[in-house]
């Protein structure tokens, strides 16, 4: 009789919870919350209590297979990883190394990440390597590297409870992010105010004791009006603006014209509404912002998490505890995937690909001969699949075929491939193509740490083996390395891994296994004797001064016409996550929100005689999906949302691909759609 | 005793006769549950972090073909594991009690009245809390207010049934509070029929142990809302979870008995 008790990671949201699998004779039966963790402090939502349940789950892929005569069948190991470098190979040689693209996953560990990038630059020569931060927070990295020189969350969870003032926009924090959102009430608790901004009525918002409601694609408006507000108040802090910032006078220049009644006009807020929110933000002595992809999902993403950046410097509210812009992060190791430089333009730790003190350095350490030239995001990528400048394509752990935008689109990109090698879990939407699929173990069948959404580096120890002949991805990056022919894919725990990213990158370089065993590190953590950063910018910004940046808004690139007359938002729900790979397969999950559905407010939903429950055809400019109706007051007339989790009704067969130009992140939270009874 | 892992381990496999042991112990800088099979390491054992063993033990119950399970439990939990004896959900003749008289610091966290097990092996008994400020602050309040006070704070319920999953004697194979029939909301927060029906639920098996409160992430003042539940029970019915014997009232006034005293 063997019972263990393994204390591990969250495999769900950014927040990266700890608790213990419990494990009776190698199968897991329950999760318990650990009672001295930091982050959850014996807490956790419905999706980590559930977390044990799809990893023993009888579908899971347990060997490699290979596609023949459009039919799948097992093949080993070294014939499945024989065959994807040799057409990798022949790819490269027929049309140049950037004719081959890698996807990380932000599931996978930091270390894992670490060798994709890796495998993509040293082993294949090409820097065509990017992950689904494209598709969530890949404006957040650009625009808070303008602003503050750092792309990462400022400040760290904890501190919420000791905020007097949390402003939360495009985050359903108490659905998407539950343990911050349980910090967020109990600084409610403890007297602070929460300012919720947002399109549809969410958990928090109901609870909020400010809830404004925006038309969706209008938040550069509130947020200027705002800066107007505070300055026009003299509620600014100057002594802060005098001496850290700079580009004030043109940022005061641009706010001029957002008058209370101007931004109505574009938003609806009330004007007595934003001047309220205005100035009890900048009144109370620590304010924090915290936001999500309701931000970042528009294609001028950049600009409005610069925005947000300009409203938290003006008030002083940056580099002091319990302050500064806290991009809440979805995915587990979305952090750490960007850390590790699973990023087109960065190698490991943010250094520029096309640096060329960076570029010898890394070539030195894995002597390679690596590309200066920036690789092709996920979202150029897919274009040029269908262009067939991209012919071989090799993804870690991504169902793209429910997780990105305009999915005909990419079911076109997926054909036009010459050759497509999967890694996952489960057989999914996107396995379909693969015409190599190799088996993966999940979060708990392996060592590794992630970087959770505050960047603190949380380890996962291995609670159970993997399935069948299924093998962790570092296994499966260093064997691939290997079969190119590379160096330096030798490795013989993720630990080593880490040691070899630690010594390249400067954010890491006081991390180690042997600490993060024991101890919670925040990068940047410099040296082994570095006790880590909670706070970002406390001394000073990397760049010298903080950036304002002056920018106006824009409309949304699709707007409501005649022939689609409402706006359409998409995101999450509590229960499910993603695109369920993980979460429709715990049936305590799966019971709770078995099935797509639309919101539609209740008079828009009489207009079209459409009842609560009632079956509806969602269109938009490029496809269409049957659903259930749900007829509800929380969201505002003239806008629909769709979570995005069900293969069955995908909300991004109707999403717009149009995207951010810096940051390239596609414009998932709107588009223009027609609803209609079916 | 300044190691109380070397007094446990001794207790446990030396002189009781376990074959294994079910305590805390700090591994990797945490705390957390650790099972030890005789002979092996106990390791670095903690007695301060309220960990609601008896709800573990209840999840690994079930597949331990033999053997006796050593468990360290405060009051609340030999309370707890007397329900769970009653309703034959585990043997007690397979348990063998550590009992753990809780610190004075968690006896004001738990507010609690009862906080010294039956024997006393680890720790010094401490003294019993005699009331529970919020219960009383709420027990003067009208009963509209009250009402308010408690639709307030059920809004924030997140539907993570930590409630449910962590009390040590919520045993139903099958929950209602899953079921649409029931709790008809989807989504969050759940009505308050999700909390009501708990209650109810409990009202004859709840042993005050606060572990429903503890990893509330709503931060839902459960526990007193449990106290005050199990007051009524004490002053309607005489009845007291958290002995092997007494029967629950649930059960009897079914039959009419102990209805039609009342009426007397
Ligand atoms: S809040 Fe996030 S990390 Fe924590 S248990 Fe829930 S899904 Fe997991
Ligand atoms: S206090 Fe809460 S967790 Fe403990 S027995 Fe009562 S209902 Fe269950
Ligand atoms: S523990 Fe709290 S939040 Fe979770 S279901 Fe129970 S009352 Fe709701």
């Amino acid at each position: 009789m063997k019972i263990d008790h393994v204390l591990t990671t969250c495999p769900y949201c950014g927040t990266g919870c700890n608790f213990y699998l419990q494990v009776v004779n190698e199968r897991l039966i329950g999760v318990i919350p650990c009672k001295t963790d930091e982050i959850s402090q014996g807490r956790l939502c419905i999706k980590g209590y559930n977390a044990h349940t799809f990893v023993q789950h009888p579908d899971r892929l347990k060997h490699p297979m290979i596609k023949e005569k459009g039919k799948m069948r097992k093949a080993s190991w070294d014939e499945a990883l024989d065959k994807i470098v040799s057409e990798i190979k022949r790819i490269t040689s027929e049309h140049g190394n950037d004719s081959v693209a890698v996807f990380a996953s932000a599931k996978c560990t930091t270390e894992e990440n670490y060798l994709f990038q890796k495998l993509a630059r040293s082993a294949i020569g090409t820097n065509n390597v990017d992950h689904c931060a494209r598709l969530c927070h890949a404006s957040t990295v650009a625009g808070l590297v303008y602003s503050f020189g750092s792309g990462a969350m400022t400040n760290s969870i904890p501190e919420f409870e000791d905020a007097n003032c949390i402003l939360v926009t495009g985050s359903n924090t108490l659905e998407a992010h539950p343990l911050i959102g349980s910090r967020i009430l109990k600084a409610m608790e403890n007297g602070a105010q929460v300012i919720v901004i947002d399109p549809r009525d969410t958990p928090l918002s109901r609870l909020a004791q400010f809830t404004l409601h925006q038309k969706p694609g209008s938040d550069i408006a509130w947020i200027n009006g705002m800066i107007r507000v505070i300055i026009e108040e003299g509620l600014f802090d100057k002594e802060f603006v005098d001496g850290r910032t700079e580009l004030f006078e043109e940022l005061k220049q641009v706010v001029q014209q957002y008058t209370p009644e101007e931004v109505e006009k574009i938003t609806g807020i009330e004007p007595k509404m934003l001047v309220d929110a205005a100035r009890t933000y900048a009144k109370a002595d620590r304010s924090m912002i915290a936001y999500a992809m309701g931000i970042t999902q528009h294609s001028n993403g950049t600009d409005l998490v610069k925005s947000l950046a300009n409203l938290a410097m003006v008030t002083g509210n940056v580099g002091k505890e319990s302050t500064g812009v806290n991009p809440l992060r979805g995915q587990c190791n979305v952090q750490g995937a960007c850390d590790a430089g699973c990023l087109p333009d960065f190698y490991p730790g943010y250094q520029k690909v096309n640096d060329t003190g960076a570029n010898k350095k890394f070539r030195g350490a894995w002597k390679s001969n690596l590309s200066t030239k920036v690789g092709s995001t996920i979202t150029s990528t897919m274009e040029k699949m269908e262009s067939g400048e991209i012919k071989g394509l090799i993804i870690f752990g991504e169902n793209v075929m429910v997780s990105d935008p305009d999915i005909a689109h990419i079911e076109k990109a997926l054909n036009s491939l010459d050759f497509f090698a999967l890694v996952e879990i489960f057989p999914s939407e996107t396995s379909k193509f693969a015409d190599v699929i190799l088996p993966a173990a999940c979060y708990a069948e392996k060592d590794g740490t992630f970087t959770n959404t505050d960047r603190k580096i949380r380890m996962l120890r291995k609670a159970v083996g993997p399935p069948g002949e299924a093998m962790p991805d570092w296994k499966i990056a260093c064997e691939l390395g290997k079969k190119f022919g590379a160096e330096g894919f030798d490795f013989s725990s993720p630990a080593e891994i880490m040691d070899e990213m630690a010594s390249l990158a400067p954010i890491y370089g006081g991390v180690s296994h042997g600490r993060a065993d024991t101890e919670v590190i925040s990068w940047p953590c410099p040296t082994k004797d570095h006790p880590g950063t909670k706070v970002l910018h406390v001394d000073g910004f990397k760049m010298g001064r903080g950036k304002f940046a002056p920018v106006h808004h824009s409309p949304p690139n699709e707007e409501p016409s005649e022939e689609f007359p409402m706006v359409l938002s998409t995101g999450r729900n509590l229960f499910q996550f993603h695109t369920g790979t993980m979460t429709r397969k715990s049936p305590k999950l799966e019971q709770e929100a078995p099935e797509p559905y639309v919101e539609i407010n209740s008079g828009d939903a009489k207009m079209l005689g459409i009842e609560d429950g009632s079956r509806v055809r969602v269109t938009s400019r490029r496809g269409s999906i049957a659903l259930v109706a749900k007829v509800t007051e929380r969201i505002i007339p003239g806008t629909i949302f769709i979570p995005f989790h069900y293969a069955e009704a995908a909300a991004n067969r109707l999403t717009n691909p149009a995207y951010d130009p810096i940051a390239q992140i596609p414009e998932l939270k709107v588009c223009a759609a027609r609803i209609e009874r079916s | 005793m300044n190691d109380p892992g070397k007094e446990i381990s001794r207790l446990a496999f030396d002189e009781r006769g376990a074959d294994y042991l079910l305590a805390v112990r700090e591994e990797y800088g945490n705390a957390g549950p650790a099972f030890v099979a005789k002979g092996e390491d106990v390791g670095d054992i903690r007695t301060d972090i309220p960990y609601q063993l008896v709800t573990i033990l209840r999840k690994i119950y079930p597949y331990m073909e033999d053997g006796k399970i050593a468990v360290v439990i405060r009051r609340c939990e030999e309370k707890a594991l007397n329900e769970l004896i009653k309703r034959g959900i585990i043997d007690g003749d397979r348990i063998i009690r550590i009992g753990l008289a809780c610190s004075e610091g968690q006896i004001e966290a738990c507010r609690c009245t009862d906080p010294v097990p039956s024997c006393v092996d680890i720790g010094s008994p401490g003294k019993g809390w005699n009331e529970d400020q919020l219960s009383k602050e709420l027990s003067a309040m009208s009963s509209e207010e009250r009402l308010d006070f408690w639709v307030a704070q059920f809004r924030k319920c997140n539907k993570c049934y930590a409630c449910s999953t962590n009390c040590p004697v919520c045993v139903c194979d099958h929950c209602v509070l899953e079921e649409c029939t029931f709790v008809a909301e989807k989504g969050i927060p759940p009505g308050m029929a999700f909390h009501l029906i708990r209650a109810y639920h409990l009202s004859d098996k709840c042993t005050e142990c606060g572990e429903c409160e503890r990893s509330c992430p709503a931060h839902i003042p459960l526990l007193t809302f449990r106290k005050m539940t199990n007051r009524d029970m004490k002053d309607l019915y005489g009845y007291e979870s958290g002995d092997t014997e007494t029967v629950s009232p649930l059960l009897t006034t079914l039959e009419g008995d102990l209805l039609e005293e009342e009426e007397d």
